[in-house]
C-alpha cells in the first residue's frame, strides 16, 4: 500500500495489484454452463506443471498456457468474448475506473465470539468468575431452542469477501500494476480477482474502456505510466493555492 | 657489513619515504535518506522498486535536503486558508520516520510558551521549501525526550538565519546533556530501552540503579534480529546516483 496525492493536496491511500500472467483459457456458452449469460475461464499466476497430474493438465493445455495456481470464472456477453489463450493485461483497466476486488481474508483460525462477532463480552473484575471474554446468554427460555446462525466461536477468516467501488487511480503498463483506492482482502502477495464494478452509481462510470480487452499485439502504443486526471504527477512543481 | 669480494658493498639509497595522504583518502561521506532503505518483510521487492522511481521523480524536481536528527529546519508549506496561501514553520528535527513515499519528520519548537510539533510527510506536494537551518546530529536518533525537557532546549527562533556550514565532509555533533522537568514524564526515559545518552539525569543513585532492572543485555546478540543493509545500500546508492545524474 502506497500514499497518492491528488492536486488539491488530498493523500488517499492505494493497494497495488500486479497482473500476473493472466490468461484466458475456455470459453462456456450460456446454454452450456445453464446462466444468464456466458462465461469465461480465466487463470493467473503460472506454476510448475509437475506438483498436479496430467489430468488436471488438460483444460491448459486446451489453452496452449503454463499450469496456472487459480482459475476463476467471469460472467460475460456475447460481444465481450475472447479467443482462449490471449493474455490479460493490467491495460485492461483505465484509470477513472471503479472496481470491485474480491480475494480470501486473512485465516485467524479458530476464533472466541468477541474477535469474530464483535461481542462486548463481561468486566474484568466486580466478582466475574472465569467469565470475561464468554457470549453469555445464547437463546430466550420461550424460544426453547437456539436459531440457526447463531454467532458462536469457530473458524474465522480465509473465506471469498469482496471490496465494492474501488477507484483506479493509475496504471503501470510495463509492470502490468493497477493502483486500487483503499484497502483490498486478502494478505500481502494474495491471489485477488478484479471485475468491473457492479454498483449502480458507476453503472456509467467506464468511458470507453477496451473492448473486450487490451490487446498487447495491436497499433496502440500506451505510454509506461497511465495516471488519473485528479492524481498528482511527481514530475509537475509543489502544489500551490492561488 | 661483510663484503663478499672485498670491495666496499655497493651504496644503497635509503627507501623513499611514502606519503599517506590522510585526506583523500578519507572516504568520502555518502548519505542515503533512511527512508529508501526497504524494511524486512515478505512484500515484493518490486514494489519498492516503483516507489523508490516516485521518489527520485519527486526528488528530481524538488529538493529534499540531507538532514539528520536534530538539525533546525524551516518548512514553508502551502495552505488554502493561510492569507499568503503558504505557511513557514521552524523547529528541530525530533524523529524520522516511515519507509518509502510515506516517510514523515516531527518538528518541534516552543512559540509563546506552547510547544509546538508538526509531523510532515517528506513527499506531500504541499511542501514548497525544506531548508536547513543549522546542521548539528544529537547524541541520539529519536529526541522525543524533548517533550519532558526544560523549554529552553526547544526553543528556536523563527526569524533565525541559516548557519553558514563551514566543512563539506563533517556534520558536528553536539554532545549536550539536556535537563529535565521534574517527574512524572511522558515515559520513563531513564529505562535502558530507550537507550538515551542525551539528558543529564538528576535522579538519585537508587532509581538509575532500580531503572536497570529492566535491560535485556540478550538483545543484542539476538541474530534474528540482524538486519544488514549494507548490500542493500550499496544496490541503492547506486540505483540512485544513476537517476539523479539523467
Amino acid at each position: 500500500m502506497m500514499p497518492i496525492w491528488t492536486k488539491s493536496g488530498e493523500k488517499h491511500a492505494v493497494t497495488l495489484l500486479k497482473v500476473q500472467d493472466c490468461h484466458v483459457l475456455r470459453y462456456v456458452s450460456k446454454e452450456e454452463s445453464g446462466g444468464k449469460t456466458a462465461k469465461l475461464l480465466v487463470g493467473g499466476k503460472n506454476l510448475s506443471p509437475f506438483s498436479k497430474p496430467e489430468s488436471a493438465h488438460e483444460i491448459f493445455k486446451e489453452a496452449g498456457v503454463p499450469r496456472k495456481q487459480k482459475v476463476t470464472t467471469f460472467n460475460v456477453t456475447d460481444d465481450a468474448i475472447i479467443k482462449p489463450g490471449t493474455p490479460l493485461y493490467a491495460a485492461h483497466f483505465r484509470p477513472g475506473q471503479f472496481v470491485d476486488v474480491t480475494a480470501k481474508t486473512i485465516g485467524k483460525g479458530f476464533q472466541g465470539v468477541v474477535k469474530r462477532w464483535g461481542f462486548k463480552g463481561q468486566p474484568a473484575s466486580h466478582g466475574q468468575t472465569k467469565t470475561h471474554r464468554r457470549p453469555g446468554a445464547i437463546s430466550t427460555n420461550k424460544a426453547g431452542k437456539v436459531y440457526r446462525g447463531k454467532k458462536m466461536p469457530g473458524k474465522m477468516g480465509n473465506i471469498y469477501r469482496t471490496s465494492f467501488g474501488l477507484k483506479v487511480w493509475r496504471i503501470n503498463t510495463k509492470h502490468d500494476i493497477i493502483y486500487v483506492n483503499g484497502s483490498v482482502p486478502g494478505h500481502t502477495n494474495c491471489l485477488v480477482k478484479v471485475r468491473d464494478s457492479k454498483l449502480p452509481t458507476y453503472k456509467d462510470c467506464n468511458k470507453n474502456p477496451p473492448f473486450p480487452t487490451f490487446f498487447a499485439d495491436g497499433d496502440e502504443e500506451l505510454p509506461e505510466d497511465l495516471f488519473d486526471e485528479e492524481i498528482f504527477q511527481f514530475t509537475d512543481p509543489s502544489v500551490t493555492f492561488a | 657489513r661483510v663484503s663478499s669480494n672485498g670491495k666496499p658493498p655497493k651504496f644503497q639509497p635509503p627507501p623513499k619515504p611514502v606519503i599517506i595522504d590522510r585526506k583523500t583518502q578519507k572516504e568520502e561521506r555518502r548519505f542515503l535518506s533512511p527512508e529508501f532503505i526497504p524494511p524486512r518483510g515478505r512484500t515484493d521487492p518490486l514494489k519498492y522498486y516503483i516507489e523508490r522511481k516516485d521518489m527520485i521523480q519527486r526528488r528530481k524536481v524538488f529538493n529534499i535536503p540531507e538532514f539528520y536528527v536534530g538539525h533546525v529546519l524551516a518548512v514553508t508549506t502551502a495552505d488554502p486558508h493561510a492569507s499568503d496561501k503558504s505557511k513557514r514553520f521552524v523547529g528541530i528535527c525530533i524523529q524520522r520516520g516511515g519507509k518509502g513515499l510515506g516517510a514523515t519528520f516531527v518538528l518541534r519548537n516552543v512559540i509563546e510558551d506552547q510547544g509546538v510539533e508538526i509531523c510532515y510527510e517528506l513527499y506531500s506536494p504541499r511542501i514548497q521549501a525544506i531548508e536547513v537551518l543549522k546542521l548539528e546530529k544529537r547524541l541520539d536518533e529519536n529526541l522525543m525526550y524533548l517533550r519532558d525537557a526544560l523549554p529552553e532546549y526547544s526553543t528556536f527562533d523563527v526569524n533565525m538565519k541559516p548557519v553558514p556550514r563551514m566543512d563539506h565532509e563533517d556534520i558536528p555533533v553536539n554532545k549536550l546533556q539536556v535537563r529535565m522537568k521534574p517527574k512524572p514524564w511522558s515515559k520513563r526515559w531513564e529505562r535502558p530501552k530507550y537507550n538515551i545518552k542525551g539528558i543529564k539525569f538528576e535522579l538519585p543513585e537508587h532509581k538509575m540503579k532500580a531503572a536497570e532492572k529492566w535491560s535485556q543485555p540478550w538483545l543484542e546478540f539476538d541474530m534474528l534480529r540482524e538486519y544488514d543493509t549494507s548490500k542493500i545500500e550499496e544496490k541503492i546508492r547506486k540505483e540512485l546516483s544513476e537517476e539523479l545524474e539523467k
